[in-house]
């Protein structure tokens, strides 16, 4: 029997016992496949909660890499092995998302349906634009000069675009501290809801907010990263 | 993922590149942006408040081949248009006419999006009443 194809989550492979999509059976302690709904909060038995508190986050993560690791099953069967370094691997994955509070938010909206391609048309902040405009008109005024090596406008530009580096990465943290706070207030929401999920339209309402300033964040980060390359050149 | 032939000649060849007085009254200005690739348009045109025919149009992008061309494109098509002519070009006729992919779909929105902004902002200044720049109150005087 192939085992990645029994119905996930459901019942044991092995012994039929209900497993309740766990890594491993309660009844029998085979190692199960991966629910087809797997999550990463689900892998670490969390709740979709973001503010995650990262020592214990680690001590679970290695107590399941402990668990999971493929040398373990080296004298198993075949399938065994195999459901042990898909497991091992969306360990991997999931510790890497749960512990960055960045990519938990980005992960938790896609798991709610909030950043499909073109789903919701992206909007840049308006507010923001015009120092976008300036800034790539400077680094565009920047590569010119430097092809043309004129160092005199190079000696002019770069103060500049250090200003506006420090300005943008300013506001980089500002951005942060709004996804941080928008992540306590979805956890809040959570634990007032009902089954640890917080009621649809607020739930609706934090996401879109989470989604906003993510796609702020991207913006200023992308920014960020352009003049820094620009200015180690 | 190749880009079509027409996008690639506005890439290299780019119509009406450049910038109008952003505060003479009968310019209108659009900024406008897309988050998920960092592009950045701006679209401008000059409008004669007579005739409402857009008379001078250019832009500056920041922004992938696709995003320049359809600004581009945007630019050459709003020029000889009257307000109402401009307002009714849509993104679809802008991928149309590039053949852009679907990934590339987002910037013929933001060139629309960037026409429709420049004329509201044109609008919003001659409801404010700001007093015709020079080159207007000569044709005014007519």
């Amino acid at each position: 029997m192939n085992v990645t194809q029994t119905a996930a989550g459901t019942s044991c492979w092995s012994c039929n016992a209900a497993t309740g999509g766990g890594h491993f059976c309660a009844a029998c302690g085979k190692i199960q496949p991966l629910p087809r709904d797997a999550n990463y909060f689900q892998f670490f038995g969390l709740p979709r909660k973001l503010v995650i508190e990262g020592s214990a986050l680690e001590a679970k993560f290695h107590q399941l890499s402990w668990k999971l690791h493929p040398d373990n099953f080296v004298r198993a069967a075949e399938a065994e092995r195999q459901l042990s370094l898909e497991r091992s691997s969306q360990l991997n994955d999931a510790y890497r998302v749960l512990r960055d509070p960045v990519a938990c938010v980005e992960y938790l909206l896609g798991l709610e349906g909030m950043r499909k391609e073109g789903a919701a048309k992206q909007q840049a902040p308006p507010e923001l634009l015009e120092e976008v405009f300036e800034l790539n008109e400077s680094l565009d005024e920047l590569r010119g000069a430097r092809q043309s090596a004129d160092q005199v406008e190079i000696n002019t530009l770069r103060p500049r675009l250090q200003e506006a580096q420090k300005n943008f990465e300013g506001k980089l943290r500002e951005v942060d501290a709004d996804l941080a706070g928008a992540a306590r207030d979805w956890d809040a929401a959570v634990d007032r809801g009902t089954n640890g999920n917080a009621s649809n339209a607020e739930r609706g309402k934090l996401l879109a907010r989470m989604n906003d300033i993510l796609n702020r964040r991207s913006y200023i980060r992308n920014l960020v990263s352009s003049v820094e390359q620009e200015l180690a050149e | 993922m190749a880009y079509s032939d027409k996008v690639v000649e506005h890439y290299n060849h780019p119509r009406n590149v450049g910038s109008l007085d952003k505060k003479d009254p009968s310019v209108g200005t659009g900024l406008v942006g897309a988050p998920e690739c960092g592009d950045v348009m701006k679209l401008q045109v000059k409008i004669n408040p007579q005739t409402q025919v857009i008379e001078e149009a250019k832009f500056k992008t920041f922004g992938c081949g696709s995003a320049i061309a359809s600004s581009s494109l945007a630019t050459e098509w709003v020029k000889g248009k009257t307000v109402e002519e401009a307002l009714s070009i849509k993104n679809t006729d802008i991928v149309r006419e590039l053949s852009l992919p679907p990934v590339k779909i987002h910037c013929s929105v933001l060139a629309e999006d960037a026409i429709k902004a420049a004329i509201n902002d044109w609008k919003s200044k001659q409801a404010a009443g700001v007093p015709a720049a020079e080159p207007t109150t000569a044709a005014a005087k007519q």
